[in-house]
């Protein structure tokens, strides 16, 4: 079966060789760079001085750590209340009501829009001279535009929450819509013939249905806003960072050394996903175990 | 004229300890209307796809008209197949469909009409043309997927178990016009199949294969009144197995002497088995038989619509009989009961 | 079962998707207004000056078709960020396909050893951040010399892009049925024709979508083309970002709307599709 092997071969390397020299071949310069293996200057040692320097020393370790919490922060909040949004709104939309379709479609349409312009939008709508504001200022509810609270490039990371939660209930909604159509209706059809009342329904039947895709796409969106950069680039301030932001600008700077730290803040940016991904695995194996 | 030779064929898989295919030799005349009857997993549907060129076998050889397959590619061969789930192509109306191997052909498309519709009235669908698949029936389908096989006259016709989708009325709709039209086309066809009963409705001869070899390959009547060994006789539904020792020419057996007209005698070993079908024995409450007729009892009764199975004991050993139900209504069990066992309808086998 | 839904909920509905589309009504008032200044809600003065600025459309009494095209021709910025986009995103989708249809085939089909571990490999993309890779090929680039070109960003983009088509073809593949091909070549179809009248109708929905996928995803980079572009090669997200940055409202809404034409077509184009056969989608629980 020679043939068929070779076949098998042949159509596999293209995506293969595409994906292991450009992506896993740029992981692995950047972590040799960032453990400051820089055969082109003549440094072949190996030495975990920029971690140590993006971790622990004086210039560094206070800016990481607020950057990790902010992230943390803006990452749980914005898939949470992304995931919550898009849990209602699915809920709420697969019954028959005027306009329904339309709303269908409202809910889904930012899935294809780009975070970039998603980002561009919630400057126009929650800035202090955004539409929101004006709309306050119409309706006397503040007299000048340093009334209306501080949304967009703030030192919580709102505006950047805002953007992330736009974009992703999207993305959750159509995720709900689908397995709810496909399986929720029967099921809670049957709870409710056996007595259950609404919030019986939806904590016995409803959750766990959903839950397993919800916990998938939860993960999916979680690692995706922990390590973009758009976005907080857009909405983020100047103290504090978030990491991907740091990362970059670290990288950009002209100092050698400083470049290796943003190698190395990139890779701890990507081991805390592995991480999480892998802790994802760890529970859904657990789950089906348990099972 | 198209002469099928399977030579030597062998084929090895990765993972089965045995050949699938197990050296079968075959010689298929021009014509012939031949099954290729087995158990699921025996060979049979890889042996076809030898022949239309999916899977090159290991050793061995094609040939059709004398002149080897396998050097040919598949569209070069003149070998059609039709799947067991038809596979029409479900982006093109059943005159596209029909027509595909003309078009192949590069015949005008006038020309390629003008078949279209024969063959549509051929295989009695001439009002579906402009159909698309998913809107047949089943039977339909089957009946568009032969006129798309035949439709480029081809030098061998492969029949993928071509009634076992079908309910009971339209299976003898089907075989009737797989019948008809291969013997008015003239064209040589192999069909496949796991249902002796479908076998021996449809072939001339039948190829019966266990586990990748080749068991016997003779007429429909042969495996009922002449099968070669014990496999093959349970397969085709044969229950009566008695023991037997040659002596000159008669069998000695358990139940008693007896007298055999078969013409195999010779290549009888000594310890043999001999079997009868269950509606060749005959049985009467009076001692009335002249030869081969032992005295048993009535173990069971059981009646199936048109024919009534009796058990019967004789000795140490249980027959079964066959009777058509009219006429008989009072053997009971536990009556005692003539068997008779034909000296022409017993047949002696070695294993 | 109650299936009509309260009033309250309704109005709540109604509400929520006022509120998404708030973004959308801003952009459409910042981009066709002129000095839309606070607190106004509704724009004092509607003009197409953001659009004469970004010299899309010609000063007016020079609205004429010559005048368009002479506009163009004279490559501002949005033009040539515009085509950029549109080369680099058209590029990239046409050859990720390429690439994606044989392993994807052979993914959906087949089983073999390391298959796990190969789809794995190929989905890895997808669950690291582009900060990870992009640095350290970054590096690499500058000195292989494929740093500013557009040969470099087309390359770049095809990483995020490859596991969206590869898993997408996938999908298709395992719900194909090969037998159909043998079918035809018993037939008289040589493999060529075969591939064109029996495989290539049957997985083409899929391949729509998997084009659309990688066509929005490398219309909407930023990171990968502002790094490996280093500033020589402009595409449409650089525009925006660099314009939201400088503080023009109006500018900024301009380009963003032609920014987010492609994705409200396909929209359209996909709710088509994923409401009808959903190939793609479904195949995925047999890998």
């Amino acid at each position: 079966m020679g043939g068929e092997r070779l076949k098998i071969i042949l159509s596999l390397t293209p995506p293969l060789l595409i994906i292991i020299t450009l992506f896993f071949g740029g992981i692995l310069y950047g972590l040799l760079q960032s453990l400051g293996y820089q055969p082109a200057i003549g440094k072949y040692d190996i030495n975990f001085s920029a971690y140590y320097n993006v971790l622990f020393s004086e210039r560094y370790a206070r800016m990481f750590w607020t950057g990790l919490g902010l992230n943390l922060w803006v990452s749980f909040a914005s898939t949470f209340l992304a995931a919550v949004f898009a849990l209602f709104a699915a809920l709420a939309i697969r019954k028959t009501f005027f306009a329904k379709t339309i709303c269908n479609f409202i809910y889904s349409l930012n899935l294809p829009m780009p975070h970039l312009v998603v980002a561009v939008g919630m400057i126009f709508v929650f800035s202090q001279s955004g539409l929101l504001a004006r709309f306050a200022s119409q309706l006397g509810f503040i007299n000048s535009p340093g009334e209306f609270p501080v949304l967009v490039r703030d030192k919580y990371g709102f505006g950047i929450i805002l953007a992330y939660i736009w974009k992703e209930a999207a993305f959750f909604f159509i995720i709900l819509m689908s397995v709810l159509q496909s399986l929720g209706e029967n099921f809670e059809e049957l709870a409710q013939s056996l007595g259950a009342n609404k919030w019986q329904r939806f904590r016995y039947v409803i959750l766990p249905l959903v839950m397993p895709n919800l916990f998938s796409a939860s993960i999916i969106v979680f690692a995706f806003s922990f390590g973009a950069y758009e976005v907080p680039a857009l909405l983020g301030v100047i103290y504090p960072q978030m990491l991907p932001v740091m990362a970059f600008e670290f990288f950009l700077n002209p100092d050698l050394n400083a470049r290796s730290e943003g190698m190395a803040l990139s890779i701890i940016i990507a081991l805390i996903v592995m991480v999480l991904v892998i802790i994802y695995f760890w529970l859904t194996q657990a789950k089906i175990r348990k099972d | 004229m198209s002469d099928l030779k399977i030579i030597n064929l062998v084929k090895n898989f990765q993972g089965m300890d045995r050949p699938a295919v197990n050296n079968v030799n075959l010689d298929i005349n021009s014509g012939e209307l031949v099954a290729f009857l087995g158990p699921s997993g025996c060979g049979k549907t890889t042996i076809l796809k030898m022949i239309t060129g999916l899977f090159d076998p290991d050793n061995g050889d094609i040939t059709l008209d004398d002149k080897t397959l396998l050097t040919t590619p598949t569209e070069k061969r003149g070998v059609v197949m039709v799947f067991q789930n038809y596979l029409l192509f479900p982006y093109m109306n059943v005159n596209e469909n029909v027509g595909f191997a003309l078009k192949m052909k590069g015949i005008e498309q006038s020309i390629i009409d003008t078949k279209v519709r024969e063959m549509l009235d051929l295989v009695k669908l001439p009002d579906i043309g402009l159909r698309k698949p998913k809107q047949l029936s089943g039977g339909q389908q089957q009946r568009v997927a032969l006129a798309r096989a035949l439709i480029a006259t081809p030098r061998l016709l492969l029949l993928d178990e071509p009634l076992s989708n079908l309910d009971a009325h339209l299976r003898d709709e089907m075989r009737e016009l797989i019948v008809t039209i291969q013997k008015k086309l003239n064209v040589t066809t192999i069909f496949v199949t796991h249902d002796q009963e479908e076998a021996v409705l449809l072939a001339d001869k039948i190829a019966l294969i266990f586990e990748g070899k080749l068991q016997n390959y003779t007429s429909p009547k042969n495996y009922y009144e002449r099968p070669k060994n014990t496999k093959a006789a349970k397969f085709f539904g044969g229950v009566n197995f008695i023991k037997t020792k040659k002596n000159n020419n008669q069998l000695e057996s358990e139940l008693g002497n007896l007298i055999y007209d078969g013409n195999n005698l010779d290549e009888l070993e000594i310890e043999n088995i001999v079997t009868i079908r269950p509606e060749n024995i005959k049985i009467s409450d009076k001692d009335e038989y002249d030869h081969n007729s032992f005295k048993g009892l009535i173990k069971s009764v059981i009646f199936s619509g048109t024919h009534t199975r009796y058990k019967i004991l004789i000795k140490n050993i249980e027959l079964e009989c066959s009777l058509q139900s009219v006429g008989i209504n009072n053997i009971k069990e536990n009556d005692e009961i003539y068997v008779h066992l034909p000296k022409n309808k017993i047949w002696g086998m070695n294993d | 079962m109650n299936s009509n839904l309260k009033k309250i909920n309704i109005y709540a509905i109604y509400l929520g998707a006022i509120i998404l589309i708030l973004p959308l009504i801003a952009f459409f008032i910042n981009a066709f207004s002129f000095r839309w200044f606070y607190p106004q809600v509704i724009p004092k003065e509607l003009s197409l000056q953001a659009w004469v600025r970004l010299k899309l459309i010609p000063k007016s009494g020079q609205r004429s078709f010559e005048g368009f095209i002479d506009l163009w021709a004279s490559n501002p910025a949005v033009i040539k960020a515009l085509i950029n986009s549109l080369t680099i995103g058209f590029l990239v989708t046409v050859v990720s396909i390429i690439i994606a249809l044989p392993a994807a085939r052979v993914l959906g089909l087949l089983n073999f050893r390391f298959k796990k571990l190969i789809i794995f490999i190929m989905v890895s993309p997808t669950i690291l951040p582009p900060i990870a890779f992009v640095l350290g090929l970054n590096i690499n680039f500058i000195s292989l010399g494929f740093s500013g070109s557009f040969l470099g960003v087309c390359l770049v983009h095809l990483v995020p892009i490859m596991p969206y088509v590869v898993l997408t073809m996938t999908g298709i593949f395992a719900n194909y049925n090969p037998d159909f091909e043998h079918q035809a070549r018993t037939l008289g179809a040589n493999k060529t024709k075969t591939f064109f009248l029996i495989t290539l109708p049957a997985i083409a929905p899929g391949m729509v979508v998997a084009a659309l996928f990688a066509f929005l995803v490398s219309w909407s980079q930023y990171l990968l083309t502002f790094l490996i572009g280093a500033g020589k090669v402009m595409t449409l997200p650089l525009l925006v970002f660099s314009t939201a940055s400088s503080g023009n409202p109006a500018l900024t809404a301009a380009i963003s709307i032609i920014f987010i034409f492609p994705a409200i077509l396909i929209l359209f184009f996909t709710s088509k599709f994923v409401s009808g056969e959903s190939g793609a989608t479904s195949g995925f629980g047999k890998i």
